[in-house]
């Protein structure tokens, strides 16, 4: 390694060090967002980086890998919009000149809108959010790491990322994905002890949140996860820094904050998360006006293609006698409608 | 009378601008309901579907016709002020709701507030967002939409 880079990295070590002694202000909900420790070429050299500056990161064992059991929902970020508006305007200077023309596209569109600013969302299509709103939907999710790979799940469509630890990207899929493919591994840093590092590549096009500007096919992400406490609430948090790489849509990439609160009373109440069916959504539907924009329309019982989620809709199981008894799928009521779907 | 259209719009632009995001969010567009009109109406409770991604309520009203209203997700239910689940709302059970009808004028909407048995319950999210103060007074009032409410001079708040 030449000096030249060695002194990058010493740099750069300085800098990463002095950024995680902001995050000692532990009892802000919201930590600041850390900077770039160098300028990158590419994600994966922000990533290799990072490994180079944790030493290869620790292998943990069943009982040493941190534990994130339980439901957490979104807290406070730096993210959706935020990056991108300020004052109602677009902040000129973030994306790229096709980006930031389709972002004025789409607030244009939702501004023709009936519901004064968001007429399309691909949820309604039931696609799952995907990076990088996967960061910020705010229901709920889970966390649970073991050593080889953490199973991070948002409820949304079923949106489960997998981060494979110490492992190398694949796609023998020969094409991208909604939440990509992740890598990451764990170690300990200083100022904020455990951290698991993650890199995630072969993202499908999708947006920040609603309503914001799209990302493109060659998004890449590195990310910092950390536990914090959160001194005003009196509770553990999770916080990720992410580094949001995108050469199509931004002039720069973006260093953003994520954070999790801890839902012991959603657990409490009973609430377990379930296969999302996305019953609802099948009855909420795009349509398209003459002028080829997008629009929002509501399927009724009794409307040609309304699916009954509760009941036996008429996709499910085609090909057994309609009349079947116990083919319902909720019979805790006796709550079926008494005009066929 | 004062209408607090700037405070809606200070909502509309926070959530747009910043990206504020909550339970209020939905995991579709809202287009289909005419959130600008707040509307009573009361029936029996044929269903209520307590299903990702959006609750669902349907009633039959004293014509016999049906309805079906859409609220918030499941899961930002159970922690509301009056929490509810699955079990919440039984056929049979005889409801009061507010609603945000849909602009084709099909039986339909988003939930705003659902009374049953004087608990009021809000399962709404960004597709009706009616003020539960409000409504609790205006109700002791007879109105019988928001409309009504701001002929007569009432206040509204966002």
């Amino acid at each position: 390694m030449s000096l030249t880079k060695h002194l990058k990295i010493i740099a750069a070590g300085l800098s990463l060090t002095a950024s995680g002694a902001m995050f000692a202000q532990f009892g802000a909900p919201t930590p600041d967002a850390m900077p770039f420790p160098m300028e990158f070429e590419t994600s994966r050299d922000h990533y290799d980086y990072l490994l180079d500056h944790y030493k290869g990161g620790v292998q943990h064992d069943y009982l040493s890998v941190p534990k994130w059991e339980g439901l957490w929902s979104t807290g406070g970020n730096t993210g959706g919009n935020r990056p991108f508006v300020a004052d109602g305007e677009i902040i000129e200077g973030v994306l790229t000149p096709e980006y930031e023309a389709a972002f004025k596209y789409r607030r244009d569109l939702g501004d023709q809108a009936f519901n004064a600013g968001v007429d399309y969302d691909r949820l309604t299509t039931c696609e799952p959010a995907g990076m990088p709103r996967w960061l910020l939907e705010p229901y709920v999710r889970e966390f649970l790491n073991t050593p080889t790979y953490s199973l991070w799940h948002n409820d949304l469509a079923n949106d489960t990322r997998r981060i494979y630890i110490n492992q190398e990207h694949i796609n023998i899929d020969g094409t991208h994905f909604a939440t990509g493919d992740s890598i990451g591994f764990w170690a300990v840093d200083d100022e904020l002890g455990d951290v698991l590092v993650v890199h995630t590549e072969d993202i499908y096009p999708a947006d920040f949140f609603r309503g914001t500007p799209p990302t493109s096919n060659q998004a890449e992400s590195v990310e910092i996860y950390y536990e914090y406490w959160d001194e005003e609430n009196d509770q553990k948090r999770i916080g990720v820094n992410v580094y949001w790489y995108d050469d199509l849509a931004l002039l720069e990439p973006l260093s953003l904050v994520y954070t999790y609160r801890p839902r012991p009373d959603m657990e409490a109440a009973g609430l377990r998360i379930r296969y999302w069916e996305c019953a609802q959504n099948q009855n909420t539907y795009l349509t398209f006006d003459e002028e080829g924009r997008p629009n929002t329309q509501y399927r009724l019982p009794g409307d040609p293609g309304y699916l009954d989620p509760r009941g036996t809709p008429s996709t499910r199981n085609p090909d057994l006698p309609a009349d079947l008894i116990g083919q319902d799928k909720s019979p805790v009521f006796d709550d079926q409608f008494d005009f066929a779907f | 009378m004062k209408i607090s259209i700037k405070k809606l719009s200070m909502f509309i632009i926070a959530v747009l601008t910043f990206g504020v995001v909550d339970f209020a969010s939905g995991h579709h567009s809202f287009a289909m309901f005419d959130r600008a009109r707040e509307e009573v109406t009361s029936g029996e409770v044929v269903r209520w579907a307590f299903n990702s991604p959006h609750v669902a309520l349907y009633i039959r009203d004293a014509a016999g016709d049906i309805y079906a209203y859409e609220g918030a997700a499941p899961a930002s239910l159970v922690t509301r002020s009056e929490p509810m689940n699955g079990f919440s709302f039984q056929p049979g059970d005889s409801v009061d709701l507010v609603v945000c009808p849909l602009h084709d004028g099909r039986n339909g909407g988003a939930i705003g507030i659902i009374i049953k048995e004087d608990v009021w319950y809000m399962p709404n999210d960004g597709g009706c967002g009616p003020n539960l103060e409000s409504w609790q007074d205006w109700m002791t009032k007879g109105y019988m939409s928001k409309q009504e409410a701001i002929d007569a001079g009432e206040e509204i708040e966002m």
